[in-house]
């Protein structure tokens, strides 16, 4: 993590030794924001702080946040990946349906190995023949629901013996007294996290998202890189799917449709940079459950749901605001 | 109508791409226009659109156009006017948007080509340009609900709702059915909250956990679908608190089929899309003949629990 804002911010220095409270909230500006906003919450809903509250809201926010951590290492390298929603439609309704035909296992193994064969797909077309990310994936989120529709013919798919499976584990089960689902999220978030931070590979990733140029004068195979970055991103949401099918014991041919914006929205809220080559997957982490407990929040005072819609994108372009305003140390614009 | 059971496992896009290009002309043949609504998002649309070509095909004397405007309006007009242009006989058309696709049907309508439209009711402003509407009647299933709703509290009780697509008219016109005929049917049974599902299992179990939550005691929940209706129920066995709530949809659903089977699940509303389009060609069919139809046709679409359970097939979707 240390390392992660470093490559971001070699010359904040002020805002880095500047003492106090008040650098604390600068720097943490997300997490004041999160304790703000749960605090805030808990005045208008009693039940909104209780045990079960909060674990069902991290449970509920655990297949967004598994996707994020895999699309905050694409953004991190530069480039976006809005596919990923069409492509937990599609390795939810693969796993669900080929769960009675082949057993968990197999459609289990054959889920991750055609997602991530869309990874590959995606990671080939903007890491290797370089053609821009925004149009790429979007392109491959028609694609990629294309194909769910011909693949069911577009019924719904379901796991007939939904008592009786083994798969139920990753959506329904338990370990320690923790969801998991949740526990998947964390070990996840965990494992990228350090190799972002603490191996030569996120390094190179973080150089490629912010200086792709200098990145490959300095030796580092680009095109690879951005490359993996796909794999990542497509892997998680294979995790996703893991979750989504088995908690849900079913499937829509569109459930995953507006994941990809779910995704980008905590990614955002996390201070993830869009631009690339800053960034981290704890924050991504804060992001996602901050965007988990505004909707429970919002639900729990009874608003309808598409309150949510605008209240959880006027704190998006809060959070944006008070971010830039922080670095330019002023509220409005600096001089064009 | 025996054709239920013979429906044919073909590929979706393949019977699409035979049936918009079998053209043709024999005497005293029927050519029948029809723009859907967005076949293949749910299994509903998608039985209905292959039970419709069966029919079409089974009856011998119809030609038919089939097309599908994917949930857009937009393309759904153009669809329209591409109907009109090709002078077919009568056009059945599956709103995807009850106001917008007026000025179409309006166009359609002035150039002398009977519209029929099927499923989902368009707003009153329209009513005038069609020849009739042929579909569930929503509200009746919402009162149906409700009575059912009633019955299994006996009277007395806290429930919630989980509706459909907001804006949607299936989803307006079941909830209102249900609000309505609960209020006179059953004054002891509060509804303490709505929050709509959007017609996703997965949404809906979310929606659910959170009013679990919200909620020491809940009675009943009322789902605009079984889909969203197995979402709660998911939820709330997840939450051990199954045993305590009677759950009760609408458009029975194979899973809410099983559901009601294991005694999980009290009741549903059976509603067959096999039945919406058969319905939809005969109005049309009886249109084209000349004969004197009423503007709202509904098909039956009876309530469904454990004690009649054994009448009614199995849901395909």
């Amino acid at each position: 993590m240390a390392s992660a804002e470093q490559t971001k911010q070699p010359v904040l220095k002020g805002r880095v030794s500047r003492a106090g409270i008040l650098g604390f909230l600068s720097a943490q500006g997300i997490l004041v924001f999160f304790l703000l906003s749960m605090f805030v919450f808990s005045l208008f809903s009693e039940q909104f702080l209780s045990q079960s509250n909060i674990m069902t809201v991290v449970r509920q926010a655990s297949i967004i946040g598994i996707i994020a951590v895999g699309v905050t290492v694409v953004i991190i390298g530069g480039n976006l990946d809005l596919s990923v929603g069409s492509m937990l439609s599609f390795a939810t309704v693969l796993v669900v349906d080929l769960h009675d035909k082949i057993g968990p296992m197999n459609a289990i193994l054959v889920m991750f190995a055609l997602t991530l064969l869309l990874g590959a797909v995606n990671g080939f077309l903007v890491g290797l023949m370089r053609l821009n990310s925004l149009i790429v994936t979007l392109a491959m989120l028609s694609v990629i629901q294309g194909l769910v529709l011909i693949y069911s013919g577009g019924q719904n798919v379901d796991i007939a013996n939904q008592g009786g499976t083994w798969f139920a584990f990753f959506g329904r089960g338990y370990v320690l007294g923790i969801a998991v689902p949740v526990l998947l999220f964390g070990l996840l978030a965990i494992l990228v996290q350090c190799l972002m931070s603490y191996t030569g590979y996120g390094r190179r990733i973080f150089a490629v998202g912010g200086n792709p140029m200098a990145a490959v004068y300095s030796g580092i195979r680009k095109n690879w890189c951005v490359f993996s970055t796909y794999l990542i991103s497509a892997f998680c949401v294979a995790c996703a799917a893991l979750v989504l099918g088995s908690r849900v014991m079913g499937s829509q041919n569109n459930v995953g449709q507006g994941y990809e914006l779910l995704v980008l929205a905590g990614i955002i809220l996390g201070g993830t940079s869009l631009l690339g080559g800053a960034g981290s997957i704890w924050k991504t982490v804060i992001g996602v459950l901050i965007l988990g407990f505004i909707q429970n929040g919002l639900l729990l005072m009874g608003y309808p749901y598409y309150t949510q819609w605008i209240v959880t994108w006027v704190i998006i372009i809060l959070a944006v605001w008070l971010d830039l305003a922080n670095k330019r140390k002023r509220l409005l614009t600096t001089h064009s | 109508m025996a054709i239920n059971n013979t429906l044919k496992m073909s590929v979706l896009a393949a019977s699409v791409f035979v049936a918009s290009t079998t053209v043709a002309y024999a005497e005293n043949s029927y050519r029948i226009g029809i723009t859907q609504n967005n076949v293949g998002v749910d299994s509903y649309q998608t039985t209905y659109e292959r039970a419709f070509v069966e029919a079409a095909e089974a009856a011998g004397n119809i030609d038919i156009v089939v097309l599908d405007a994917g949930g857009d309006v937009a393309r759904q007009i153009g669809q329209m006017q591409d109907l009109v242009q090709q002078q077919v006989d009568a056009i059945i058309i599956w709103p995807t948007n009850g106001q917008a696709v007026i000025p179409a049907i309006r166009q359609a309508n002035n150039a002398g080509i009977p519209v029929v439209v099927t499923n989902s009711k368009i707003a009153d402003a329209g009513m005038d340009f069609i020849a009739a509407f042929s579909g569930p009647d929503n509200v009746e299933q919402g009162s149906s609900s409700a009575e059912m709703m009633c019955d299994a509290l006996g009277g007395e009780g806290q429930i919630v709702q989980i509706s459909g697509q907001p804006g949607y008219t299936t989803a307006i016109e079941r909830a209102a059915g249900f609000e309505e005929r609960l209020a006179e049917l059953c004054p002891g049974v509060e509804l303490m909250e709505t929050q709509p599902g959007n017609w996703n299992r997965e949404r809906a179990q979310r929606v659910m956990e959170d009013f679990l939550t919200k909620y020491d005691r809940i009675d009943g929940v009322y789902s605009g679908d079984d889909n969203m209706g197995v979402g709660a129920l998911n939820a709330a066995k997840d939450a051990g608190r199954a045993g305590d709530i009677v759950f009760i949809g609408a458009t029975n659903f194979a899973v809410g089929y099983d559901a009601i089977a294991r005694g999980e699940y009290y009741g549903s509303i059976y509603q067959s899309p096999v039945d919406d389009a058969h319905a939809a060609l005969q109005t049309a069919l009886d249109v084209l003949a000349g004969e004197d139809v009423p503007k709202l046709n509904f098909f039956e679409t009876p309530k469904i629990t454990a004690e009649n359970l054994e009448e009614f097939d199995r849901p395909v979707f």
